[in-house]
């Protein structure tokens, strides 16, 4: 199974509604698809350090600093994925956190930048539903919508259904395409695709202004 | 910098540290064969396997004295394997009495693409060999008798040349710290193979 996987939901594409906080927003959604008839099925969680090369290594190697991003899906908790933006990425197995702590001399993380969303799953026939809150440390920045098509790997073949049941429940702010996809719209998805919707949506999070509680755009 | 030391605490950080124990030894190519009939008759019973892997050395130079090393090691014959990446740090002195070398290891299955991955990561490829040879189990202990083969045009794994008229025999425990009676077993077991092979504890700082 390798689900076809969209987000939507960076604050600008899922604004916060008019007077109301991430919090009770989330709740709209959820109540929208509880309406449509999907059915919850546990909880997620998909977080996201991020890395940058060490001082001390810089010179040598004459490179600009990167920054290595690595991230843990819930919905695959043995696997660990490490990615460079617009770069390679790795899929391993989660030894590689502990690698990365041996690694802490040369790679430094920037704790302040750990990101996170955190919410329920929702099972509606073929499609897999996740709502989260993202939250840097204790403050609630966004919404992720992460929908999933289980049945299909090629993400051209079922990008119109996708859009489609997306207008159902996100009515106006449903995204365009991912730019995850590009020229590749029929090659096999995979979770790494996953993982670098996420990535984009974290980082256009991070730099993002903190949502006021009143929920302005 | 190399990762301090790793004491005999079993646990840093939340996460097990996993040492490897390990004893080599050679034998010359004509003895090949009374190596691996003693060793199939000592060990596990399973099918005869053996392997043929490529292994690429790499560095990570920082304004630290001793790069950071990683082995990343690939399957030539089971195609859909995972590849394996493996930190190995600094031999762990101290107990003379101890039998075999233990340093800590981290081991990590990877995707495909680890080589692009590293060099992104700033590594440099150092060296690299294709490894080809039988393995066997006895327990937790890992058997393997290889030769190894220098590739000669970087990145053509198929134009190698043996480096020397012998095997590689090496027996291994991947275990938790602070497992000490675990040398013993691999000792009791070196014993078992002797006159055909002297398994030792090779110290390689003594060979540079």
């Amino acid at each position: 199974m390798l689900p076809f996987v969209l987000e939507g939901g960076s604050v600008s594409q899922m604004p916060v509604a008019e007077g109301k906080s991430v919090q009770q927003t989330v709740e709209l959604l959820t109540r929208k698809l509880e309406m449509l008839g999907a059915e919850k099925q546990g909880t997620f969680c998909v977080d996201c350090e991020t890395y940058h090369t060490a001082a001390s290594t810089l010179g040598s190697q004459g490179q600009a600093g990167k920054l290595m991003y690595v991230m843990h899906n819930s919905e695959y908790p043995l696997s660990c994925f490490a990615l460079f933006e617009n770069g390679p990425w790795l899929i391993a197995d989660t030894n590689f956190d502990v690698l990365m702590v041996k690694l802490k001399g040369f790679f430094q993380s920037a704790k302040a930048s750990k990101i996170e969303t955190r919410g329920t799953r929702y099972q509606y026939c073929d499609f897999l539903v996740k709502v989260g809150t993202v939250t840097m440390g204790p403050s609630a920045r966004g919404i992720s919508v992460e929908v999933e098509y289980g049945p299909c790997v090629v993400a051209s073949d079922c990008w119109s259904l996708l859009l489609e049941f997306l207008q159902s429940f996100l009515g106006s702010h449903t995204p365009g395409a991912p730019s995850v996809f590009g020229n590749r719209h029929d090659a096999v998805y995979g979770p790494a695709d996953t993982m670098i919707q996420y990535m984009e949506l974290f980082n256009k999070i991070r730099k993002q202004q903190q949502v006021p509680v009143a929920g302005i755009r | 910098m190399e990762a301090p030391p790793v004491t005999m605490m079993p646990v840093t950080g939340g996460t097990i540290n996993m040492m490897e124990y390990l004893l080599q030894g050679s034998v010359l190519d004509h003895s090949l064969e009374s190596l691996i009939h003693r060793l199939r008759g000592l060990c596990d019973n399973m099918e005869p396997e053996t392997f043929l892997d490529h292994e690429m050395v790499f560095l990570l130079k920082g304004q630290q004295a001793s790069p950071f090393v990683l082995r990343a090691r690939r399957s030539m014959d089971r195609g859909g394997a995972p590849w394996h990446l493996r930190y190995l740090g600094q031999p762990e002195m101290g107990d003379k009495n101890r039998h075999a070398l233990v340093r800590n290891c981290v081991d990590i299955a990877t995707s495909e693409n680890l080589t692009d991955f590293l060099m992104e990561m700033g590594f440099r490829m150092d060296h690299e060999f294709v490894a080809k040879g039988h393995l066997f189990r006895k327990g937790i202990m890992k058997i393997m008798v290889y030769k190894i083969f220098r590739i000669l045009v970087p990145g053509n794994t198929d134009s190698t040349e043996a480096l020397s008229l012998s095997y590689l025999v090496e027996l291994s425990v991947v275990a938790p710290a602070g497992q000490d009676m675990v040398s013993d077993d691999m000792r009791n077991f070196a014993e078992q193979l002797k006159p055909l092979v002297h398994l030792e504890k090779i110290d390689p700082k003594r060979l540079m």
